[in-house]
């Protein structure tokens, strides 16, 4: 797949992507732009194996999921405390009433696990069905359903809607 | 509505907004435009492996056609067999066939560490 090919099927699917990452990172936007950035260039460097068996979305996707745990294992080496990494989720970006908006869904989202945030972002935000992320997140769709039902609990325990 | 269906119409309702940002593609095309030699290495190896793997079937095709061509061409008589090496060889095998998961399992050991080392160095 040549660079222009794969810039133009980028094109389309930057905004969603970046999207997905922005509720995995619960907000921190730098941080997801930085792990969609890391994820393209995986992505295009592997594009030679994409063989059209799933949708080029999905694919792209099932990539930055895995950036994303990569990104979370490394950050997980490192000394910072959670408390930091909360406050710097929640303050990094810009204080916008709209930014400030979702500052509780992304208070919320950062307290629950990776899975569980993983399948609610993409079914929700991304409106994508079970099958689907059972692909992106390589588990079997009966974990996929446990997840958001679990997920949706841990919400709702953060949350006061 | 139940504390449930708020929470999903609150997600749905509350999708982040991603703006559409030029300078991220640009930072894409840079980055991807840096990573290009590494893209080629790799489409090649990758096509050298698929050549490998054509090849290794077309060989074992082949050799597996020849030797069935000259078993029908040339038949043996089992009998004849019966006092050479093969035929021992099957009968201890036959006799220790118990056993011979712990020599699979050792190779298979084996080489996964062998392969494991030799793709770490790679890496």
């Amino acid at each position: 797949m040549t660079r222009e090919r794969f810039i133009d099927l980028v094109r389309t699917e930057q905004e969603p992507l970046r999207r997905f990452l922005l509720g995995l990172c619960s907000g921190n936007r730098s941080m997801a732009d930085d792990i969609a950035q890391d994820a393209l260039v995986r992505a295009y460097v592997a594009s030679g194996s994409f063989l059209g068996l799933s949708k080029f979305s999905t694919w792209l996707f099932r990539i930055a999921y895995n950036c994303f745990i990569d990104q979370c294992r490394k950050a997980s080496l490192d000394t910072v405390s959670d408390e930091s990494f909360e406050a710097q989720t929640v303050l990094s970006d810009d204080s916008t009433d709209d930014q400030f908006r979702y500052q509780q869904l992304y208070i919320a989202l950062d307290k629950i696990p990776d899975k569980e945030r993983a399948a609610i972002v993409l079914h929700y935000f991304e409106d994508r069905d079970i099958k689907e992320i059972a692909s992106i997140m390589q588990i079997p769709s009966g974990t996929v359903k446990y997840l958001l039902s679990v997920g949706r609990n841990h919400l709702k325990e953060q949350m006061t809607i | 509505m139940n504390k449930e269906d708020n929470i999903e119409k609150f997600l749905r309702e509350n999708k982040p907004v991603v703006k559409d940002d030029p300078t991220f593609l640009l930072e894409t095309n840079r980055r991807l435009k840096s990573v290009e030699g590494i893209k080629t290495e790799v489409d090649r190896q990758r096509a050298n492996g698929r050549m490998a793997l054509v090849v290794a079937l077309a060989i074992g095709i082949m050799l597996g056609a020849t030797a069935m061509f000259i078993g029908y061409l040339y038949p043996v008589n089992p009998e004849q067999m019966k006092a050479g090496f093969l035929f021992n060889a099957i009968a201890l095998i036959e006799s220790w066939k118990q056993y011979l998961i712990v020599p699979v399992a050792i190779l298979s050991l084996t080489l996964t560490f062998v392969l494991t080392s030799a793709r770490k160095k790679a890496l």
